[in-house]
């Protein structure tokens, strides 16, 4: 790739970014997602997980924040390419010369970056109204896990918006996949609880890598070494889902041009 | 006569074909997913969060109030939904210009969602029997499908009262995510009323679902349907109540959308 195109590209990403953004922030459902699911789910965790110590409180106000980007790579990244199609501007998308796949992923930073605000708004409310002393063991290891767990998520969010185009069949199972996620990837309770056979279903998920880095480092002081796997985990599945994601961009482009379907529902 | 039998018509006609143009996407798959894997995983989320917590409750309390819990799903959403898809679909001016009895057509709209979500906590209480180890052992079961039936028509109340105002408002889904999940808050699903703060326990006593979630955990527990009749009274009349409000609220909007001309406003 030529770097005037890199260039151009950066530029297209930057657009949607701040597009989708100012779009999204007047969505209601798109804020009921980000502001007030995960701090309802804050609440009943810190009633339900008890008085286990100020640690546990950054425990419930880092996976709550979780749930809310979960929900953002699901129901937004998810529909990001399919809510084109409804507004009919999908036909134009693809008619650009910079490919479909690169105004997604901007949309889909847009959607992951906001969600971060669901982590904000857990934090001050735990703080201000429950009063605990919240802060942040490992800040910079914990900033670098929101970098890695961000990048990570917007690959997944390509993958899950061009699979829920391409197959329907699949999009209908949006709903039932919400709270499945909150379970593997252990936001608000070890992975260990849970029935052996689910351990691999959780490490192919970044979801989980994500979870482990921002609990590890919100909670504790780790070494880098600790901090290592998930780390490496998140850039391994976030390179791999957008492989996954650009093959199923091709397919699905392809398919629209032959079956004309670009616009079909 | 006539008029009486017209009504009835008109009522079953209309909780059929709300519920028919509800689900007219519906795939057995989109039902699997949202009535059957969804709440299985609501119920293993909390179940499991309260496992792992250190709160005290059973993990039968979590099992049991979620379980309920899901009639909201059909009871908020579904009936919801009924109501606001005349204004999605542009069908709200033909409603409001027939003669027809509002009250029956009102009404109409929950009847197939109150045996929807009866269903669907039958199914929560199927996952947690059969995947979780739900002793039902000294349970009335027909005490247990009454409370469920009447839990499902309060909570259906509440959501008629939303479906009212999603003829008015465009953000229909933040207001019904908001009360599904104000409801796992504050009825007793997943925290024991008790241990809220006392103005939560006052907004959670005028809820749906509060006094079903209770009884029902009652009678798993070997109480009868004596012991809870006089919590399930109050739990019909707190339905009737948001039935009342939401029928007020709706021929309201009626009369105000004719006169403004914003029948069909976005």
């Amino acid at each position: 790739m030529k770097p005037g195109m890199l260039k151009a590209y950066i530029h297209v990403i930057k657009l949607a970014f701040i597009f989708t953004l100012k779009q999204s922030m007047t969505d209601a459902f798109i804020l009921f997602g980000i502001f007030v699911q995960p701090l309802l789910i804050a609440i009943m965790a810190l009633f339900i997980l008890g008085d286990q110590g100020d640690e546990l409180v950054i425990f419930i106000v880092v996976g709550s924040g979780l749930t809310g980007l979960w929900d953002s790579v699901l129901f937004q990244s998810g529909n990001s390419i399919t809510r084109e199609r409804w507004t009919g501007t999908l036909e134009v998308l693809v008619a650009m010369p910079t490919p479909i796949a690169v105004i997604v992923f901007g949309k889909n930073l847009a959607f992951v970056t906001q969600a971060l605000g669901s982590m904000i708004v857990a934090y001050t409310f735990a703080s201000i109204i429950f009063g605990y002393p919240l802060s942040i063991e490992s800040p910079m290891l914990f900033i670098l896990s929101i970098v890695l767990t961000v990048l990570s998520f917007v690959c997944l969010g390509l993958v899950l918006a061009t699979l829920f185009v391409l197959n329907p069949d699949v999009q209908r199972w949006q709903n039932g996949l919400e709270f499945p996620v909150f379970i593997l990837a252990g936001f608000l309770f070890p992975i260990a609880i849970l029935p052996m056979w689910t351990t691999p279903l959780s490490y192919i998920l970044a979801p989980y890598w994500a979870a482990v880095a921002l609990h590890l480092s919100s909670s504790g002081k780790p070494n880098i070494l600790e901090m290592g796997l998930p780390w490496v985990m998140m850039v391994l599945l976030g390179v791999l889902y957008l492989f996954l994601a650009f093959w199923l961009f091709r397919k699905m482009l392809f398919k629209a041009r032959v079956d004309a379907t670009l616009s079909g529902q | 006569m006539s008029k009486v039998i017209a009504n009835i018509r008109l009522f079953f006609q209309g909780a059929v074909l709300s519920y028919i143009a509800l689900f007219a996407w519906l795939r057995p798959s989109t039902y699997i997913a949202t009535k059957v894997v969804g709440p299985l995983a609501q119920i293993l989320f909390f179940t499991l969060m309260g496992k792992f917590g250190t709160s005290g409750e059973s993990a039968d309390f979590y099992i049991i109030g979620n379980a309920i819990q899901i009639t909201a799903l059909s009871g908020i959403y579904g009936v919801t939904f009924s109501l606001a898809g005349d204004r999605w679909n542009g069908t709200l001016p033909y409603l409001f210009g027939t003669p027809a009895n509002r009250m029956t057509m009102f009404l109409g709209r929950a009847v197939i969602h109150i045996i929807d979500g009866m269903f669907g906590v039958l199914i929560g209480f199927t996952w947690g029997v059969t995947l979780l180890g739900l002793d039902l052992s000294n349970t009335d079961p027909w005490a247990l499908i009454l409370v469920i039936a009447v839990t499902t028509f309060s909570t259906s109340g509440l959501g008629l009262m939303l479906g009212s105002l999603s003829l008015i408002t465009r953000n229909v889904m933040f207001i019904n995510n908001t009360a599904y999940f104000l409801l796992l808050v504050l009825s007793g699903s997943n925290i024991a009323i008790d241990r809220l703060p006392s103005a939560l326990q006052a907004i959670s006593n005028v809820l749906p679902l509060t006094r079903g979630i209770a009884s029902a955990r009652a009678i798993i527990d070997g109480a009868t349907f004596r012991d809870v009749r006089p919590a399930m009274l109050e739990e019909i009349g707190i339905g009737i109540i948001y039935i009342m409000f939401g029928y007020v609220l709706f021929r309201w909007i009626e009369v105000l959308a004719k006169r403004r001309g914003t029948l069909e406003a976005m």
